[in-house]
C-alpha cells in the first residue's frame, strides 16, 4: 500500500471540519408541556390573568372579552398564533436552515409550527429591520445574532395577538427578544416581551422542547363557518362591570381573587406576605384538570392509567 | 534514466501536510507547565449577586400551595400519583420534614431570591431565602462513595466545553477550515445526585432518593441592560415521572441584598 492512500484521505478528512459551524437547531423539536399546560393545551380559564405584569387597559379589554367571540366573529376563527405566543402556546416545532452555496454563510432559519401553519423566518445575514411604518404580520420581522451559544433574536413589525387565550391581548407596538440555547438534545427559548401598550414591565417566560427525529409535523386545516348564531357585525363582549365569570377561577382552585388580576406587584415573591385570602374556601382537592401534559391527558377529569 | 514523474497524490500530499503542520505546530517554544486555572478564573460570565425570580410562569402552582392532587403540568406516573393523594401536610409538620418541597429539584421553582457567591476558587454557593437554603456547586469533583443523601444532594458543576478546540471564534484561519461562530460556551452544567426524596411541588409530587437532576444555567443581558439568568431543570426519575420532568425558571438581578428576605421552609 502506498504511502499516499493513507495520508491524502487523512488528510482530507482532518482539513474537511463541517462546512458550517453554529449551534445546529435543525430538526424537529417536541414540546415539554411541563409549565402551565392547561393554560396551553386546553386553554386557560376565563378570568385567569395570574402571572401577568399587564396594566388596567389590558385588564379592562381582557373582562370584555367572551369566549363566543371566537366562534361568531368569522375574523377571529382560525386566528393564528404570533411569533412569541406560538412559542408558548401549541409548539410542535421543525427548524430549518437556508445556507448560501456559494459564500457557505448561514442566510436564515426557517421554523414550521403546525398550529395555524405557522411559517417564520429569522434572518441571519445582517438586515436591518424595516421601517416602521412597513407592514405587520403574524411572524413579524426577526433577525439573530449570537452571544456565544445563544442565539438573540429580535422581532418587530408583530400584529396585535394572545398574551393568554383569554382575552388578553398583546399589542402590535411590542418589541420581541428571545434567547435560544440548546444543551444537548434541549432546546430552551426565553422570550422577553416589552410591550408599551399593555404591559407595566417585560413578560418573560421560558419554554422547552427536546429532540424528537420521529416526530412529523402537519398540515393544518382551518375553515371560516359560523359555529354559533349571531347577527351580522356582533361581537359577542361583556361590558364593564357585567362579566358573571370573573370569579370562576378563584374559587375552582381556592385562590385570592385579587391574585389573579394579574399586574406586576403580583408576580414578586414579597407578594405573599401581602395576599388576601381565598373569599371562598377551597375546594379539598383538585376537580379540573389535575393531569395534564399532552393533548391525550389534559382532560377535565383524568388521573394516570394504572 | 529519467526522473520518475511525481503522482498526482503526492502533489496534493505535499501541500496537505504543510498545511497540517503551519496549523499543528506551536508558533514558539513551549513554556513551563501551567497549573490547570480554577473554575472561577475560568469562569466566562458572572453568576454572582442577589436575583429575584419574577413569577411569570405557574403562577397558581408556585405562588400559593395548589390543592391536593393537582398534579397538572408534571408527567407522574401512577405510582407517582398515588403517593402524592396521600399528601399530609400536617404530617409532614409532625415529622419534621417542612422542607420536603425545598430540596434541589424543586427550589429553584420557589418563589424567592438567590444569593450566589464563590465559597472557593472551585466551589460556587447558591443561597436561598425561601427556606433558607444553601446549594454547593463543586467544580472539578465528584461526589465521594459516601456522600450522604441530603435535601441538596451533591452537586458537580462545569462549566459548558465547547464541541471542539477552545470554542473561540477563530476568525484568522485559512479558509480550508471552519470557523466556529456560535459555540463559544458559557453555560453553567450541574449535575445533582444522593437526594434525599422530597417534593417537586409543594402538594406532595413526590421524587424519589433515585433522582438524578440535571441543570443548564444560561446568562444573558436584556434589551434594557439588566442582567438575567435562566436555569433549565431536567429531573429525571423513573419511579415516579413517565419522562424528563423539564422545566426553566427566570432570574433578574437585583442591585444588592436589601430585598433578601430569609423565611423558613413551610409546608402550606
Amino acid at each position: 500500500m502506498r504511502l499516499s492512500t493513507i495520508v491524502v484521505p487523512a488528510a482530507l478528512v482532518l482539513v474537511a471540519a463541517p462546512a458550517f459551524a453554529q449551534v445546529d437547531f435543525t430538526g424537529e423539536w417536541a414540546p415539554a408541556y411541563h409549565e402551565d399546560a392547561p393554560e396551553r393545551i386546553p386553554g386557560p380559564e376565563l378570568g385567569d390573568y395570574m402571572g401577568l405584569p399587564i396594566n388596567d387597559a389590558a385588564r379592562l379589554r381582557a373582562d370584555s372579552y367572551d369566549a363566543d367571540r371566537i366562534s361568531v366573529v368569522t375574523e377571529y376563527e382560525c386566528r393564528p398564533h404570533s411569533a412569541d405566543y406560538g412559542m408558548r402556546g401549541l409548539g410542535d416545532l421543525r427548524v430549518t436552515r437556508e445556507i448560501n452555496p456559494i459564500t457557505q454563510e448561514l442566510v436564515a432559519f426557517h421554523t414550521y409550527m403546525p398550529a395555524w401553519g405557522s411559517v417564520r423566518t429569522i434572518w441571519m445575514d445582517g438586515r436591518p429591520h424595516p421601517p416602521e411604518w412597513a407592514e405587520h404580520t403574524w411572524q413579524g420581522f426577526s433577525t439573530g445574532v449570537w452571544d456565544g451559544n445563544t442565539l438573540v433574536i429580535t422581532t418587530t413589525h408583530l400584529k396585535a395577538n394572545y398574551y393568554r387565550r383569554n382575552g388578553i391581548e398583546s399589542s402590535d407596538k411590542r418589541t420581541v427578544t428571545e434567547y435560544w440555547t440548546r444543551h444537548r438534545d434541549y432546546l430552551t427559548v426565553v422570550t422577553h416581551v416589552v410591550d408599551p401598550v399593555l404591559l407595566t414591565e417585560p413578560l418573560v417566560r421560558s419554554q422547552n422542547w427536546t429532540l424528537d427525529p420521529g416526530q412529523k409535523t402537519q398540515r393544518m386545516f382551518c375553515e371560516y363557518q359560523p359555529e354559533v348564531p349571531g347577527a351580522p357585525g356582533a361581537v359577542p363582549n361583556h361590558l364593564p362591570g357585567t362579566n358573571p365569570f370573573l370569579h370562576e377561577v378563584a374559587d375552582w382552585y381556592g385562590l385570592p381573587y385579587e391574585a389573579t388580576r394579574g399586574g406586576a406587584k403580583t408576580i414578586y415573591p414579597e407578594y405573599k406576605l401581602t395576599m388576601p385570602k381565598p373569599e371562598k374556601q377551597p375546594p379539598a382537592k383538585c376537580e379540573r384538570f389535575c393531569v395534564c401534559t399532552v393533548l391525550q391527558d389534559c382532560q377535565l377529569h383524568a388521573a394516570p392509567p394504572r | 534514466m529519467s526522473a520518475r514523474k511525481p503522482s498526482p497524490y503526492f502533489r496534493l500530499l505535499v501541500p496537505c501536510c504543510l498545511l497540517l503542520l503551519a496549523a499543528l505546530l506551536p508558533a514558539q517554544p513551549p513554556g513551563p507547565p501551567q497549573p490547570p486555572r480554577t473554575a472561577k478564573a475560568a469562569a466566562p460570565v458572572d453568576f454572582t449577586g442577589y436575583w429575584v425570580s419574577p413569577v411569570m410562569e405557574d403562577w397558581r402552582w408556585r405562588m400559593v400551595t395548589p390543592l391536593k392532587g393537582d398534579f397538572a403540568s408534571i408527567p407522574i406516573n401512577r405510582a407517582g400519583y398515588d403517593l402524592g393523594m396521600q399528601w399530609d401536610p400536617a404530617k409532614d409538620e409532625a415529622a419534621g420534614l417542612q422542607c420536603k418541597a425545598y430540596g434541589a429539584p424543586a427550589i429553584m421553582r420557589i418563589p424567592g431570591r438567590v444569593h450566589i457567591t464563590w465559597q472557593d476558587e472551585n466551589t460556587l454557593k447558591i443561597e436561598t431565602d425561601a427556606g433558607t437554603q444553601t446549594r454547593i456547586f463543586h467544580f472539578n469533583s465528584k461526589a465521594p462513595p459516601d456522600e450522604p443523601a441530603t435535601w441538596q444532594g451533591y452537586s458537580e458543576a462545569n462549566w459548558e466545553r465547547p464541541v471542539r478546540g477552545e470554542g473561540d471564534p477563530r476568525n484568522d484561519v485559512p479558509p480550508i477550515f471552519s470557523t466556529r461562530t456560535g459555540l463559544r460556551g458559557k453555560s453553567l452544567e450541574v449535575v445533582t445526585t444522593h437526594l434525599r426524596p422530597g417534593y417537586l411541588r409543594k402538594n406532595g409530587v413526590p421524587y424519589s432518593e433515585n433522582t438524578m437532576l440535571e441543570e443548564f444555567y444560561d446568562y444573558r443581558t436584556a434589551p434594557d441592560g439588566t442582567p438575567w439568568f435562566t436555569v433549565t431543570t431536567v429531573v429525571h426519575d423513573a419511579r415516579y415521572l413517565n419522562v424528563p420532568f423539564i422545566t426553566s425558571t427566570d432570574f433578574k438581578k437585583e442591585a444588592d441584598g436589601s430585598r433578601w428576605h430569609p423565611t423558613p421552609c413551610e409546608v402550606r
